[in-house]
């Protein structure tokens, strides 16, 4: 890797050409880097010619199979879903939680288990006003964390304030996020040979990664202003066809289609959309709004979500055979247009993706 | 030590003085009634003392809103019969100016004198400028002191002439005569009539028939210059070689003539009234000058005036030849007309004309073995300084705004915002008030294409000196801009005089102040409040702002830190040596050398920030900045970082 002014080509690479994630890992650490209503922008040039900043961004390149080992302690076998031991239907048994969260709360329900056990000290989640763009939140009681609830479909750069809970002396974090960062953090976990000060990825000792096949630029929150006539909003639903939002007065409907001019251009080169690095991975199940898609992938995230069970906390079933295909056809579909924009030369490159991970995802990868 | 002589009331007595002090005690002794001014260097101690002696004197000085009005003030209490002073700098005369031609063309009654502080060098100056162009254009004459002693006679004999011909008279100071001391002998006060009244028969206007008016009262006084004690001739009656100066100048002909040992052969004539010429006077000389070589600062003013003298006199000065700017033979290291001058630059330049060689002077290498150098200091904000926030503030709004947004300057401390120390901000820099004219322009663009975000920044003194007008046509023709009110509470940059924003005078009475929020919203435009210490709150506040149409004003309010630190009892910030890692960082020094606050400093043998804490104000500005936390207040911050 080219190691001259690695701060000056995230600039350029990364932030200036629109690839930025937003994940908000390098805005937390850096003092050049900030962030306001969803936007990264350097704010100076920091004039070093070595920076963690490219080093942990997930749109530089990676080095997926040592992520692999890093993470998982091998390769992966399954070149769609990554990583993973089980795939399930899962809901919370708290009432609370279940009305608040998105389907079937199980975020809420794992992230404030962690809390309420002690294995975690807090959790690094947004929390949204008014359904405007929503706002990086360090949650460290059960009520912090349900009043975080809820899904938003804008980039927060939620991990901008990982380093706060770091300068606040918290450790062993959950870290709640979408598959960009958590590769973010993943990747800083990873880092070797530099200073161990500020690497407060290190500090995350769960995470749990959101589905996400893309997110939205900050202007939809205005159009949904203009869409539900000014109305306090209180549940946005992005469903298959339709947008459900669910205002004081009412359910307004919006076609998906008028969306997509709102989804963010990196997006389109992500393919990675259901958080392969993570502990556990949480989406829709896209069928049944009383349950969420969960996916176990570490032994952590096996033994986290066991104890939640056994806590009373949570319930899981098997995925039904018949809806398995359709998850794995998604995810596949949205790894090879990315895949063919490079072939393409859609102006992105591929970002450190070995051969037979390539070889993988064009083959369709293997069943199991 | 010098405030308490210019209280004196032992005449004959010698006290050292600076020029402005003694201008001051000129003022009072010639009877002075009323002063007016703005703050600016190098004459901004005149009004101050002024100020600190109204009652004593039974005279009032005022810091007025800006010297249009201050002129037009002097000019009122001149037509109500009383002795009046007007006050600027070079810039501020140019404020001044549209009145000044009329007052000019009108005339005056009691004595009015107006000093104009020039400043060679631009020491503190957006710009080098020579006033008495624009008093030739005024057609009003023109003294120049070259010593503090010369410089308060003159001021008195200024008020005999202004009364005389009914026209104000300029002072012209520069920063060497306003700011250096010398021996002064106190005077008398002199009793003149201290009672206003606009009399019947008294009427001050404009027409064109005053024009010829003027031309008869410059030629008389043209005569009178003749017999003025002020122009004085020093060195051989027969001088084949004379430099002619004015000003300081004239000290430094005497000096570099002196010390090339051309006592015998050169003289020095010296101009203590500028404009009009002294003509039978310079004619004498150049008639049996072969070599005449004009030393004087700024414009070649003199050397133009006196070549078209000797133009229309040539039949009887030939042969006669002329050096000085125009030739190039009086020049400084930055060429002619550039800088100030000294007595080095006269005698290299004098050597040069004469052909002789340049002894090389060794008084100051002498100086300098007693006296090492002091330290190098960049210019740069104070530390502790809220425009520094302020611009870090603003610096990070129009980045995370992303359409290229267009920071406009202007003139305060804030100016300083050109250097690295405001990170090079500012892309215009003009006049006082400017920024809110140009956002003016800029914020109706829209309709070619413009797209950028348009922040004009003032000061609290430049928002009431000349911005107001600039809000009012904002306002009415919709012009989409950001004011950012830079309000630390004092003009910081002339040495914290008062303003209407304050609530308290010049002579230190206790005023109701205006809010500046209460103007912008008088205008019906909206405002918002801030703290620029609170760094992130200010950033919301400006990229919030910038996101809409139209005129907006976000004042960001801090008192100067050189006044809060006098009354402060905020605890110590010091750099926590366990939580600094140095150059492990990442930040790369971000709290030395970016955001570069004079307090926080390396510490070379540590590798480490370090707080040098007799610099510090303890603003706590860069616990907020530094990543690691490691910049901490003993005792807490006392408030939201």
């Amino acid at each position: 890797m080219e190691q001259s002014l690695l701060s000056l080509r995230l600039k350029q690479e990364v932030i200036e050409s629109g690839n930025c994630t937003r994940c908000g890992l390098c805005v937390g650490m850096c003092p050049y880097i900030k962030t306001l209503n969803e936007r990264i922008a350097f704010i100076h040039d920091c004039g070093r010619e070595d920076g963690n900043c490219y080093r942990i961004c997930p749109r530089t390149p990676s080095d997926w199979p040592e992520l692999d080992r890093q993470v998982f302690g091998q390769e992966r076998e399954d070149h769609i879903l990554g990583h993973y031991q089980e795939v399930l239907y899962a809901r919370s048994l708290d009432k609370n939680i279940a009305q608040g969260g998105q389907y079937g709360g199980v975020v809420s329900s794992l992230a404030s288990y962690l809390i309420d056990s002690g294995e975690s000290q807090a959790a690094i989640l947004t929390k949204s006003e008014d359904y405007g763009p929503p706002k990086p939140f360090i949650a460290r009681t059960r009520e912090e964390v349900l009043s975080c609830a809820g899904s938003n479909y804008s980039a927060s750069p939620t991990l901008s304030i990982l380093n706060d809970g770091l300068r606040q002396g918290l450790d062993n974090l959950v870290a709640v996020g979408r598959p960009c960062q958590i590769l973010a953090i993943r990747k800083m976990q990873g880092l070797t040979e530099v200073p161990e000060h500020n690497l407060s990825a290190r500090k995350v000792n769960f995470s749990i990664g959101l589905f996400c096949f893309w997110s939205l630029e900050t202007e939809v929150y205005a159009f949904l202003k203009v869409k539900t006539g000014e109305r306090e909003i209180k549940k946005v639903d992005i469903q298959v066809k339709y947008a459900v939002v669910t205002t004081e007065e009412g359910e307004v409907q919006i076609p998906v289609d008028e969306f997509r001019d709102f989804i963010r251009p990196t997006c389109h080169h992500c393919f990675d959309p259901t958080a392969e690095f993570a502990d556990v991975s949480v989406g829709s199940t896209e069928y049944d709004p009383e349950w969420n898609t969960l996916i176990i992938r570490s032994p952590k995230g096996q033994e986290v979500v066991e104890k939640a069970r056994a806590a009373g906390l949570l319930e899981t079933k098997p995925y039904p055979t018949e809806r398995l295909p359709l998850l794995r056809n998604a995810v596949l579909n949205k790894k090879r247009r990315v895949l063919d924009g490079v072939a393409n030369d859609k102006g992105y490159e591929y970002w450190g993706l070995s051969p037979a991970y390539s070889k993988g995802i064009e083959e369709g990868g293997e069943e199991r | 030590m010098s405030f308490l002589s210019l209280q004196s009331n032992e005449p004959g007595r010698s006290v050292l003085m600076t020029g402005n002090e003694a201008i001051t005690r000129g003022a009072i002794e010639a009877g002075l009634s009323y002063a007016a001014s703005y703050p600016g260097s190098p004459t901004s101690e005149i009004l101050a003392n002024l100020g600190r002696l109204a009652k004593e004197y039974n005279l009032y000085a005022e810091w007025s809103v800006n010297e249009k009005i201050a002129i037009e003030e002097a000019a009122a209490a001149s037509f109500a019969g009383l002795r009046s002073l007007c006050i600027v700098k070079q810039n501020g005369l140019n404020v001044a100016l549209d009145s000044l031609v009329s007052i000019a063309i009108s005339g005056v009654k009691a004595g009015m004198v107006l000093v104009v502080g020039d400043d060679p060098g631009a020491h503190s100056s957006t710009n080098e400028e020579d006033s008495r162009l624009l008093c030739k254009v005024v057609h009003i004459p023109i003294f120049e002191p070259s010593t503090p002693e010369e410089a308060k006679q003159m001021t008195i004999a200024a008020y005999e002439l202004s009364e005389k011909f009914r026209l104000p008279v300029t002072l012209r100071c520069v920063t060497r005569i306003s700011h250096a001391s010398g021996n002064v002998t106190i005077g008398e006060v002199q009793n003149v009539n201290k009672v206003a009244a606009f009399a019947k028969e008294d009427r001050f206007v404009t027409h064109i028939a005053y024009h010829q008016m003027q031309e008869v009262k410059l030629a008389k006084i043209r005569q009178i210059a003749d017999t003025l004690p002020f122009n004085t001739y020093t060195g051989p009656e027969e001088a084949k070689i004379i430099i002619i100066a004015s000003g300081p100048s004239a000290l430094y002909a005497g000096e570099a003539v002196s010390t090339l040992g051309l006592e015998n052969e050169v003289g020095v004539l010296k101009l203590g009234i500028t404009w009009p010429l002294p003509e039978k006077f310079l004619l004498k000389y150049m008639k049996q000058a072969e070599k005449v070589i004009f030393v004087e600062e700024i414009e070649p003013f003199n050397e133009d005036n006196v070549m078209a003298l000797a133009a229309q006199h040539i039949m009887e000065i030939y042969p006669i030849q002329f050096y000085g700017q125009k030739s190039g033979h009086v020049a400084g290291p930055k060429g002619p007309g550039l800088g100030e001058m000294d007595p080095d630059i006269v005698k290299q330049s004098l050597a040069r004309v004469l052909g002789i060689e340049n002894k090389v002077t060794v008084v100051r290498s002498s100086l300098n073995l007693e006296m090492p150098d002091t330290p190098g200091r960049e210019m740069a904000f104070c530390a502790g300084c809220p425009h520094r926030a302020s611009f870090w503030a603003m610096k990070s709004a129009v980045a995370l705004d992303g359409r290229n947004g267009v920071v406009l300057g202007d003139i305060g401390c804030y100016s300083l915002a050109l250097m690295r120390t405001g990170w090079s901000l500012p892309k215009t820099m003009h006049a006082m008030g400017s920024s809110a004219g140009i956002a003016n322009g800029l914020g109706k663009l829209e309709r070619f294409g413009f797209k950028q975000p348009v922040i004009a920044v003032v000061g609290d003194s430049t928002f009431f000196h000349s911005t107001i007008p600039a809000l009012v046509n904002a306002r009415y023709t919709s012009a989409t801009f950001l004011l950012v009110v830079l309000d630390n509470e004092t003009t910081a940059m002339t040495g914290h005089q008062p303003h209407p924003g304050m609530s308290n005078n010049a002579m230190g009475e206790i005023v109701e102040g205006i809010h500046i929020e209460d103007v912008v919203k008088g205008l019906n435009l909206p405002v918002v409040i801030q703290d620029p210490y609170d760094i992130k709150g200010s950033t919301e506040a400006v990229y919030r702002l910038l996101q809409t149409e139209g005129t907006k004003v976000l004042v960001l309010r801090r008192a100067c830190a050189l006044v809060a630190a006098k009354a402060s009892t905020r605890p110590r910030v010091y750099v926590n040596q366990g939580l600094c890692i140095g150059d492990d960082c990442g930040c790369n020094r971000f709290c030395s050398a970016t955001f570069t606050c004079p307090a926080t400093i390396w510490d070379l043998q540590k590798g480490k920030a370090m707080i040098d804490e007799v610099v510090c104000n303890r603003c706590q500005v860069c616990v907020s900045l530094c990543p690691q936390g490691a910049i901490q207040v003993e005792g807490g911050t006392d408030f939201d970082c």
